[in-house]
């Protein structure tokens, strides 16, 4: 685990290839919607889940045991390829793993704005990301927003969250210090790529999810009507967007859906996009875009097979998953039919 | 490297022509086929493993494709036997 020495591909691709051939498959996926919570429980320790549903088994039960079965399994997983990787290799992997870190913040911001217990706030943690456990706990003991900041002194987020700080305490909403940790996370994803064939790959995919999110964002802003500036919300590294293109496109649904369907990916949403047009989900558009994503991701994980795309790809489809493992148990939950539960499902 | 090479050829032409002799080029010849070798298994060799420590059932396959490129050595071994 580090990053140094030379990068090794091949070991890492290796491994992950292994494990992404046990990945759910249709298969599984309709037994799933036809079980209960305990009969998924059951199903995911048979499966690569075993080890994390056993450990939970006697805390949790139902759902949440599904969820933190899930939770553990990814960011097991996570670790253990940041731990195979070296090199030039780890770093590229590891920014885009270092989303978990955000989530993480993010999560224990909440929880200590809200009073949540400690232990509430633990099992939410995704521990896939580059903070060390001893971190983690720091964060989980920090009793105010400003003792956070103080343990993320010395990483990224720290100097963001800082100067995010007196907005908060002016207005007391989150929003403000959680947009700077996604900043944070999304200036270091982009900054500094290299410059070979796979790493461009790489980086155009960065650059698709960025632009993705942006989208959604827009979409969302546009739909709601809300009196937000769209422009505090913008991610900055897309091609797609600029600054002051999606402030003025959130303005407009029409217009910003027209402007998708003409960009690089109008093929791939075009479908999603109609149905948007015509039946005004936002749902249907928010899973096109998730599948475009994973389609992506697949479809670069064969381009170059020695190098960090393949790994990304096993990434995505491992958190992918996860979603939909998550998304089955919780529609059981509700009481929603099979069919319904399998129309959320993520599948390529 | 390549001028590096080049000049260490001049020179040992140009000093004694020691690669001019039959059995000296054969050796490196077999020489760098070997380091070529070498190279090629470290790739193969690294994947193996990972796959190996994924599925145990691989070891076989693993195995076979890991020395498969130590053919290439094999071949370079022709030219000193016709030498």
């Amino acid at each position: 685990m580090s990053a140094a020495g030379s990068p090794n591909p091949e070991y890492v691709v290796a491994r992950v290839r292994a494990r992404r051939g046990s990945l759910f498959g249709d298969e599984e996926y309709r037994k799933l919607t036809r079980m209960g919570p305990a009969e998924i429980a059951r199903f995911m320790e048979e499966s690569t889940y075993g080890e994390e549903v056993n450990a939970l088994g006697s805390r949790h039960g139902g759902v949440d045991l599904i969820e933190y079965a899930l939770n553990r399994n990814l960011a097991e997983q996570f670790d253990a390829i940041l731990d195979w990787s070296e090199g030039s290799l780890y770093d590229l992997i590891a920014r885009y793993l270092r989303k978990f870190d955000a989530w993480n913040v993010k999560t224990v911001i909440r929880g200590v704005y809200t009073d949540a217990e400690q232990s509430a706030v633990e099992v939410d943690l995704i521990r896939a990301g580059e903070f060390d456990d001893r971190r983690i706990r720091r964060l989980l003991e920090a009793d105010s927003i400003d003792g956070v900041i103080e343990v993320l002194e010395d990483t990224i987020y720290g100097e963001p969250l800082r100067e995010a700080y007196a907005e908060f305490e002016e207005t007391d909403v989150l929003v403000p210090l959680e947009n700077a940790v996604d900043r944070a996370f999304y200036e270091r994803l982009l900054s500094g790529l290299g410059g070979d064939e796979p790493t461009r790959q790489y980086e155009s995919f960065l650059k698709a999810e960025v632009d993705f999110r942006n989208a959604t964002n827009a979409l969302r802003l546009a739909r709601s009507g809300a009196d937000i500036d769209p422009a505090a919300y913008f991610i900055e590294g897309g091609d797609l967007f600029t600054r002051s293109s999606l402030a003025r496109l959130a303005q407009n649904l029409d217009e910003l859906v027209e402007y998708i369907g003409d960009s690089q990916y109008g093929e791939e949403l075009g479908p999603a996009l109609r149905e948007l047009e015509e039946a005004d989900s936002l749902i249907a558009f928010e899973h096109a875009i998730d599948a475009a994503l994973l389609a992506y991701g697949d479809r670069l994980g064969t381009i170059h097979p020695v190098s960090v795309t393949p790994v990304i790809s096993y990434i995505l489809a491992k958190e992918r998953e996860t979603e939909n493992i998550r998304a089955i148990a919780r529609g059981k939950e509700a009481g929603l039919s099979p069919d319904e539960i399998e129309s959320e499902l993520v599948i390529t | 490297m390549f001028e590096a090479t080049n000049e260490l050829g001049n020179l040992v032409l140009s000093t004694g022509g020691t690669l001019t002799d039959p059995n000296a080029a054969a050796a490196l010849a077999v020489g760098l086929a070997a380091l070529g070798a070498g190279y090629a298994e470290r790739g193969i060799g690294s994947a193996a493993v990972g796959a190996m420590a994924e599925d145990d059932d691989l070891f076989v396959n693993g195995l076979i494709l890991t020395v498969l490129p130590e053919t290439i050595v094999i071949l370079a071994l022709v030219v000193v036997f016709i030498v």
